[in-house]
């Protein structure tokens, strides 16, 4: 499994834990609009868990740009790439 | 009442206070919330129960962690958005808690801060044990 796929499904773990479905497959076409509890508090919640999880801080601009998943999972990617090791 | 500003709530930054539970305070949260359960009101109930005394609300011990981020952390521009609490240990009137809070994850897009707080007894027992979300404001 890739690095990129390793990442995905530890993104999906995230998903699960914050709208509390583990049922939840992420896909890079996915929005706000597939999930029925994905509101602006939960966007929240689904964007810190993520700064957890990936050790990466966000700034507002760059979450405000993303319009879906699949953005999001590339934005996680670039970010990781610039982390120092 | 503190003034801190999002910048200045940095992970590790603490603060803590105390506070002595009375009956009066028991009165006043059945009063306000007309939650009646004996337990809470009835003291021969409550021993009867195994309790030394009337038992605290649990969410009376929890409404200390609005004065925590209230008054201290981060005082004034803090917006209560969410609290996962637990309760570990009863308490009773004439108790001195005291309540804890540790800025842990700071979110600057969102300007939300997360606090790990809890509050023991006189005794060092905690009773209570939190993770607030706070926004604080501009």
């Amino acid at each position: 499994m890739s690095e990129a796929e390793k990442n995905q499904e530890r993104l999906q773990a995230v998903f699960r834990d914050i709208f509390d479905d583990e049922s939840i497959v992420i896909h890079r076409a996915m929005t706000a609009k597939d999930i029925e509890e994905w509101d602006s508090l939960t966007h929240i919640n689904l964007v810190v868990a993520t700064e957890k999880e990936f050790g990466l801080r966000f700034s507002l601009a760059e979450i405000k740009a993303l319009k879906n998943v699949g953005e999001f999972q590339d934005l996680i990617e670039r970010k990781l790439a610039q982390k120092p090791a | 009442m503190n003034h801190h500003t999002l910048q200045q709530m940095q992970p590790g930054m603490k603060a803590s206070f105390q506070v002595r539970i009375t009956e009066a305070m028991l009165d006043a949260f059945e009063s306000l919330t007309g939650d009646a359960n004996p337990l809470h009101k009835d003291k021969a109930y409550a021993l009867a129960a195994g309790h030394p005394d009337r038992v605290a609300f649990g969410m009376l011990t929890a409404s200390f962690f609005s004065t925590l981020i209230g008054m201290y952390l981060p005082g004034e521009k803090a917006l209560f958005q969410g609290a996962d609490i637990s309760f570990h240990a009863p308490v009773y009137p004439g108790q001195t808690l005291t309540v804890e809070g540790e800025v842990g994850h700071v979110n600057e897009a969102f300007g939300q801060v997360e606090i790990r707080a809890r509050i023991v007894n006189e005794a060092g027992a905690k009773v209570c044990k939190a993770l607030l979300k706070v926004g604080v404001r501009v």
